[in-house]
């Protein structure tokens, strides 16, 4: 299911559709009325990460940014292992007591260190990437400040005419207290 | 002061009173920022003057020179270090209370964490200014970091030093980065309620926060890897920073139990000022339905626990030096408890193995009164216990024609005095300025809006 990826920014081919839920359940019952339509392109957007909303909409699909992860974790180990080894071994003095240029206990920890900051950098760098910070550019219809506080909605930056009508009924059947289209989408308030 | 509602305990099912909206935790939370009444104006100024004080001491120290400390042989470690440990201590009960207690999905971190970790932040920023404040040539410190110099020369990797620097550069980077990120949500939600230019300043901080699916897919996912990566980092820091220590060879300090002792005392210190710092919050804020008895006496808990590992420590060390039939050893700690430095000892003794104990009474851990009372007496304990460590070993040392006896100078007071200012600059800027309970971590405790009867989903 590759719904939540139509950011749009600026012009529009289609037509913008909003459905704003005020509960949970009526909102994953929209998700699942327009997946079984076959109806993609949409965001969903909500005010607190909510696994079931990830389920509906992402099913079986986990977020890449383990994959930054694990590089930036084996990346941070190796330059810990380097930087450490390769500078005593540029200046191979044998410390008393007759410690080894190279000794892999005393360099664990650097490693260790590395390690994590290499991994949570690269955590950092993957989420920015995959979550498209920052998004200034999201679409007006998104950029709705009820969204931060205690709804729910499902957004079309971009439907197709000729599916619109159906989406909007869909959305209105499925319990959205508000469905708007075009350009009424724009939720106008300077304060909440 | 009376105890703080009474009726705010978890319920049957472990649920803590808590407001049943999502738009109500915004609001409750929001309400306080960006409005400095008397008492915080006060509370900051009180901050900067330490600051000030702090910084005139220390200029008058970079320009007299390093005799305007009381740091002289035998006793090259005093204050400075005294203060760097026990600043970054102090750091290390927000992590373990936003990244430890958050693996382990305990519930009762949601009210406090956020307030928890700008205390590691602030704490560790503060903790970083010792080691460049007590080098004779702060100018210098850019030789703690490895760059390839003009000398050809690397520093040693071998050096439990160098690992300090390690550790808590590590620390303060991934406990900044786990901060800002966690902040994100919530500085959207700030500015959907703001006008004006605060409104696109938060709109700036926010980076355009929307909370789409497909960003919070990410964001919870990296949420839970820095989890992950500052769990095992907060225990490594303070083992660190024990090994300055225990690597050297000095009676009172060549000791294997030092990282867990070290780690045990960092939470105690930790959670004491978290206490400190949020009860008087909780009141002039009036945020009990966020944070209240439930919080403050998971906190005494944690007290008691690490309380009674250091009281297991304590003793510990006294039985292996007795046992060691080791003279140095003997010594030392003979004259820990007996001698110059005696006061400290006892001081320490008292706040953190027997002032911690009323906490085994219930009446007296979800008392505002005596939690304070104590929290108090935990920030003594620990930093006399600090100085205990730092001050007396070097002061006594194998050969009694090198003792000495070390006093902190008028500069080195100042100093700290600042050190305290600087901590408390940071911290009633963020609570006026940032949210400070996280509110989208409250959100997610609190019942989802649900129609009921809708169709089932997998």
């Amino acid at each position: 299911m590759s719904g939540a990826h139509a950011q749009s920014e600026g012009s529009h081919a289609g037509i913008r559709v909003k459905g704003v839920y005020a509960h949970l359940d009526e909102m994953l019952t929209g998700i699942d009325r327009l997946k079984k339509a076959g109806i993609n392109g949409f965001d969903v957007v909500a005010p607190l990460p909510r696994h079931e909303i990830e389920e509906a909409v992402y099913e079986g699909q986990p977020s890449p940014v383990r994959w930054w992860t694990l590089i930036g974790a084996m990346t941070g180990i190796t330059s810990g292992l380097l930087i450490t080894s390769l500078t005593h071994m540029d200046w191979p003095m044998i410390m008393p007591g007759g410690k080894p240029v190279v000794s892999l206990p005393t360099f664990a920890i650097i490693m260790f260190e590395c390690t994590i900051l290499g991994g949570a950098m690269f955590t950092l760098l993957g989420m920015i990437i995959h979550a498209g910070l920052p998004s200034f550019g999201l679409d007006k219809a998104i950029q709705d400040p009820r969204f931060s506080d205690d709804k729910f909605g499902i957004v079309f930056t971009r439907a197709s005419t000729k599916d619109a009508d159906r989406i909007v009924d869909l959305l209105r059947g499925s319990g959205a207290i508000e469905v708007t289209t075009g350009d009424d989408t724009i939720y106008e308030v300077p304060n909440v | 002061m009376s105890a703080i509602q009474p009726n705010v305990h978890p319920g049957a099912n472990g649920d803590p009173n808590r407001p049943a909206l999502y738009s109500s935790a915004n609001r409750d939370i929001l309400r306080v920022m960006l409005k400095p009444t008397v008492l915080w104006a006060f509370a900051f100024s009180l901050a900067l003057i330490s600051m000030v004080i702090g910084g005139y001491c220390w200029y008058y120290q970079v320009i007299w020179g390093m005799g305007y400390a009381g740091i002289t042989h035998p006793t090259f470690w005093g204050v400075y270090i005294v203060d760097f440990v026990f600043w970054v201590g102090i750091g290390h009960a927000g992590t373990l209370i936003s990244a430890i207690l958050y693996l382990v999905r305990s519930r009762w971190r949601t009210g406090v964490y956020r307030a928890a970790e700008a205390m590691t932040v602030f704490a560790v920023m503060t903790a970083g200014l010792f080691p460049v404040l007590h080098l004779g040539r702060c100018w210098q410190m850019y030789y703690f970091f490895p760059y390839p110099n003009q000398r050809q020369l690397w520093m040693n990797f071998k050096s439990p030093l160098m690992w300090d620097v390690f550790a808590i550069s590590t620390y303060l980077t991934v406990s900044s980065v786990f901060f800002v990120i966690g902040l994100i949500p919530d500085i959207a939600i700030a500015r959907d309620h703001a006008t004006g230019l605060v409104k696109q300043v938060y709109g700036l901080l926010a980076l355009g926060w929307r909370g789409t699916g497909r960003q919070w897919r990410h964001f919870a996912a990296a949420y839970g890897f820095f989890a992950a990566f500052a769990a095992p980092l907060v225990l490594s820091v303070h083992s660190v920073v024990s090994w300055d220590f225990a690597t050297a060879n000095t009676a009172g300090w060549h000791s294997t139990i030092f990282p867990p002792y070290f780690v045990a005392g960092a939470i105690y210190s930790g959670c004491g000022m978290v206490l400190t710092l949020l009860i008087p919050m909780t009141y002039l804020f009036k945020w009990h339905d966020y944070v209240n008895n439930w919080h403050f006496e998971s906190l005494a808990k944690m007290c008691m626990l690490t309380s009674a590992i250091l009281t297991y420590a304590y003793s510990v060390e006294y039985f292996i030096a007795w046992y060691s039939q080791n003279p140095y050893e003997q010594a030392i700690f003979y004259w820990r408890a007996t001698g110059e430095y005696a006061w400290a000892f006892w001081l320490m003794v008292f706040c953190n193995c027997i002032a911690p104990l009323p906490f085994y009474f219930k009446k007296v851990r979800t008392s505002p009164v005596w939690l304070f009372a104590i929290s108090i007496l935990i920030n003594i304990g620990m930093w006399m216990e600090r100085f205990n460590i730092v001050v007396s070993s070097p002061a006594h040392d194998f050969d009694p024609a090198t003792w000495g006896m070390y006093s902190p100078t008028w500069v080195e007071w100042g100093i700290t005095l600042g050190s305290f200012g600087w901590f408390s600059f940071w911290f009633p800027l963020f609570c006026k300025t940032l949210p400070a309970i996280a509110i989208t971590e409250i959100k997610e405790m609190i019942a989802p809006p649900m129609k009921g009867g809708g169709e089932k989903h997998a």
